[in-house]
């Protein structure tokens, strides 16, 4: 808001200004960013780029080439798998299926996650310290052995498999908000807005988050990347979708035993998750980077 | 001569836990009492850890005391709303860069106490911040401006600002001085003792410099341990 109407405001930058302006520099960031856009845009129109339906089989045509290859045909551009179906068809609804998934995962994670991080930062004492080994405990049994029991009592399906994980994610995201948060509120700046008699809510949502936006980047790029793997490793294990179904895991474990005859089948969705995860990564990177660098 | 604040045997402990079912009392300040009066300033001397900032901050409303009262203008501090002590009782903190918040723009850290304890109009609210910055000489242009690009003294210029923004009839100033070079020192001090005539407000001072707090204030009190070992006019 402005205060002093007469003053240009043109000339003075924000914080998240400056931060755009020392991210657009980094060019790895900005490779990355246009990566996860063409993917994005795969996510929301996959329906139109794929030739064929995923789960359609054609028996004249069984574990093809990929179209430059020896034997390839163009109808088919991955070639197709031992049922004769499309790889690359196969591949863009994976893709839509297992980063959608993860996307919501982080969302819907995230937005628990920093609510309740808040909440539990205005415990005192004793609950605290009844939060802290809560978490602890919770924080003892691995994230896949959380999900997997979660699947077994619900049945296995691709929503119980997002279910399963953003809970088995959530408390680790609540305890690094809430360390964060408590490093953070032990600052001079907090205690000085707490004589402007600001309650320790309206200090957490409005000035600790923007405060600590550097270590809530590499948090919920780490949410994103466990759930990406958890997703995959639960498709591959055939927890998650059903290995006819298409989910990149679940492809890789549908082809694995074609993978001497066909390299392709496995390559392709393992080479997509591996610049997924890599382009996210170096995003987050990057962000953490420029927000360092606007601090100074 | 009103007098603003009354402290009667103020105490504060900390308890430190040893082992899991163990705890030891750590005093950090004794038995306290003294009196300030309306437009008069007081200096808290004493060495490191004698119980100076914890003295400060329990009546600055930061920490709660374990015992005793403060009385504000006869009232016990306690029976007072949040909103009424804060806006009677500000702080200045030592370190202007840490004390202010680097995502908000000077506007928005002098607009805050004033949404947060008063009813006042948004023109009221502008008026009586240009107000305090033509109070401390500072060019009301710096309202949009972000902390990172201000000097040391206009930082500090800013700190007594938002002291003085609710108009306060006390301000606790904890070694403001220390962190600035000489020149700057005595502006700051000759900025403060103008504020004090123009406002009649109390001042409490800690300081480490004897001849500054000589100049300074109306009354020493010598902290050790603790407890007063003197409390002298000056």
């Amino acid at each position: 808001m402005s205060i002093n109407d007469e003053f240009d405001k043109k000339q003075i930058r924000t914080p998240l200004h400056y931060i755009f302006q020392i991210f657009k520099k980094k060019v790895a960031a900005i490779i990355a960013v246009w990566i996860i856009c063409t993917f994005l845009f795969i996510i929301i129109f996959a329906d139109f780029i794929v030739s064929h339906s995923p789960s359609e089989q054609n028996m004249n045509a069984l574990l093809l080439p990929p179209y430059w290859l020896k034997g390839g045909n163009t109808a088919y551009l991955l070639g197709t798998d031992e049922l004769g179906r499309d790889n690359f068809s196969r591949l863009i609804m994976g893709i839509q299926r297992t980063l959608a998934g993860a996307l919501i995962i982080t969302a819907v994670v995230s937005f628990f996650g920093l609510i309740l991080g808040a909440l539990a930062s205005s415990l005192k004492n004793f609950k605290a310290s009844i939060l802290h080994h809560l978490l602890d405990s919770l924080l003892t049994i691995p994230i896949l052995l959380t999900a997997l029991i979660f699947i077994v009592i619900f049945g296995s399906s691709f929503q119980n498999c997002l279910y399963a994980i953003a809970i088995s994610l959530l408390p680790q995201f609540i305890r690094s908000i809430f360390l964060s948060i408590e490093t953070e509120m032990a600052k001079p700046y907090i205690v000085a807005l707490k004589i402007d008699s600001m309650s320790d809510l309206q200090l957490v949502k409005n000035v600790i988050y923007p405060n600590i936006l550097e270590p809530l980047v590499t948090i919920i790029n780490r949410v994103f990347t466990m759930a990406i793997i958890e997703i995959t490793t639960l498709g591959f294990l055939g927890f998650g979708v059903q290995t006819k179904g298409t989910e990149l895991g679940a492809i890789i474990a549908n082809n694995f035993e074609f993978m001497y005859l066909s390299p392709i089948l496995v390559l392709a969705p393992g080479i997509t998750l591996f610049i997924i995860i890599f382009s996210f990564n170096v995003v987050a990177e990057g962000i953490r980077h420029a927000i360092i660098e606007a601090e100074q | 001569m009103q007098t603003l604040l009354n402290i009667s045997n103020l105490c504060k402990n900390y308890r430190r836990s040893t082992g899991f079912f163990t705890s030891r009392q750590i005093i950090a300040f004794g038995p306290v009492n003294f009196t300030l009066e309306r437009g008069k300033t007081l200096a808290l001397m004493g060495k490191s850890g004698s119980g100076k900032s914890a003295l400060i901050e329990a009546i600055a409303g930061i920490t709660k005391p374990t015992f005793g009262e403060i009385y504000f203008k006869g009232r016990p501090l306690s029976t007072l709303s949040k909103k009424d002590r804060h806006k009677s009782i500000r702080m200045i903190f030592n370190d202007p860069i840490h004390s202010l918040n680097a995502k908000a723009t000077i506007g928005t850290t002098l607009l805050l106490p004033l949404k947060l304890n008063t009813n006042l109009l948004a023109i009221e609210q502008k008026r009586q911040i240009k107000d305090v910055m033509k109070l401390v000489n500072l060019s009301s242009d710096y309202l949009n401006y972000y902390p990172n690009i201000l000097s040391i003294y206009q930082l500090h210029q800013v700190a007594i600002a938002r002291a003085m923004i609710l108009n306060p009839e006390i301000i606790i100033a904890d070694e403001v001085l220390a962190t600035l070079d000489i020149s700057l020192r005595f502006k700051i001090i000759n900025l403060l003792l103008t504020i004090q005539e123009k406002r009649n407000i109390s001042y409490i001072f800690i300081s480490h410099n004897i001849k500054l707090a000589r100049h300074l204030s109306d009354n020493i009190i010598v902290l050790n341990n603790g407890l007063i070992i003197k409390n002298t006019p000056v």
